[in-house]
């Protein structure tokens, strides 16, 4: 008996068959990525290979020919996390100013 | 004699504007390997079938570098960068899958931050658009049977994989050995990433 029911529309189908398949070239090993290219005439290792056909890389200059990657990387990891910080910082300093009017206000009255 | 042209000014060369796109930038900054970019390539190419003509492979895999770049998505710290790629490419798939049917989001562009909740969203399908994508799926797992037309073993092993089987279970189905199984498994994955290291129509 079945326990669970599917949709049964092609889309559907195609769409469960797609995340199973998926599945399997995440966990290709980089062998089996030689390999196939291996049976179609190509090497990946090789620059300028049809197996990148398509894809866009960057062949003549690269970011690491002008910065180093690693530094650069740190930089932009850190510059998101202070971009994630700063709506924080933002509604902590929303949350004083009530504070700063509230000090005008004494600072008003201790004049009078 | 010098001809006119020797007086002409010469006209510099245009500066190279080539501007990298994300996929280059996640490259180059060293988030990906090139077996990597090759292993998503492979993936994209999957994804984008039986999605409408004017969505390419490449739109999916620069829109999901670009969602990742930008900090649309964040990676988890568990999850490996190819994994967390494809899982928004897949998510791509759904949304243009919906666009297409004519779901709440089909006037609008997406935009890269696209994070809406359309799970409360009421949806108003075009019926003709269902058959549309129904006519192009249906194409689209034929295609998939002709790749591995006459292996029955992987063909078993994709239906049982659909429809949400273990790998206990569909060798007990199919009354395979494990030894079988994996073999086919492995031819599977194969001819996947011949078929998406190739360049040509799916």
């Amino acid at each position: 008996m079945r326990t669970k029911l599917t949709q049964s529309t092609p889309a559907a189908a195609l769409g469960r068959i797609l995340d199973q398949l998926d599945r399997e070239l995440i966990e290709a090993s980089d062998e089996d990525i030689l390999e196939a290219a291996r049976d179609l005439g190509m090497n990946p290792l090789m620059k300028g290979s049809a197996a990148f056909l398509g894809l866009r890389v960057p062949a003549m200059a690269q970011f690491a020919d002008f910065f180093d990657g690693d530094a650069l990387r740190s930089v932009l990891l850190e510059r998101a996390a202070q971009n994630a910080a700063a709506p924080q910082l933002a509604s902590k300093r929303a949350a004083r100013r009530p504070k700063s009017d509230r000090a005008i206000e004494r600072k008003d009255s201790a004049d009078k | 004699m010098c001809s006119a042209i020797a007086y002409m000014p010469q006209i510099p060369q245009l500066a190279d504007n080539r501007v990298l796109r994300p996929a280059e930038v996640a490259l180059a900054l060293n988030l990906i390997s090139r077996m990597d970019f090759l292993r998503l390539k492979a993936i994209a190419r999957l994804h984008a079938r039986g999605l409408p003509p004017d969505v390419s492979w490449d739109d999916l895999l620069q829109e999901a570098f670009t969602r990742a770049l930008v900090g649309s998505r964040r990676k988890p710290h568990s999850v490996p960068m190819v994994a967390f790629l494809a899982g928004i490419m897949r998510s791509l798939r759904t949304e243009h899958w919906r666009r297409v049917r004519g779901g709440p989001a089909s006037c609008e562009t997406m935009r890269i931050d696209h994070q809406r909740d359309l799970s409360r969203a009421a949806e108003l399908r075009d019926p003709a658009s269902d058959i549309e994508q129904s006519l192009l799926a249906s194409e689209q797992i034929e295609a998939l049977e002709r790749l591995f037309a006459g292996d029955l073993v992987v063909l078993g092993i994709i239906a049982g994989l659909a429809e949400g089987r273990s790998a206990a279970q569909i060798r007990a189905a199919m009354g395979i050995s494990k030894t079988d199984y994996d073999s086919g498994r492995k031819r599977l994955r194969r001819t996947l990433l011949r078929e998406g290291l190739t360049c040509a129509q799916n």
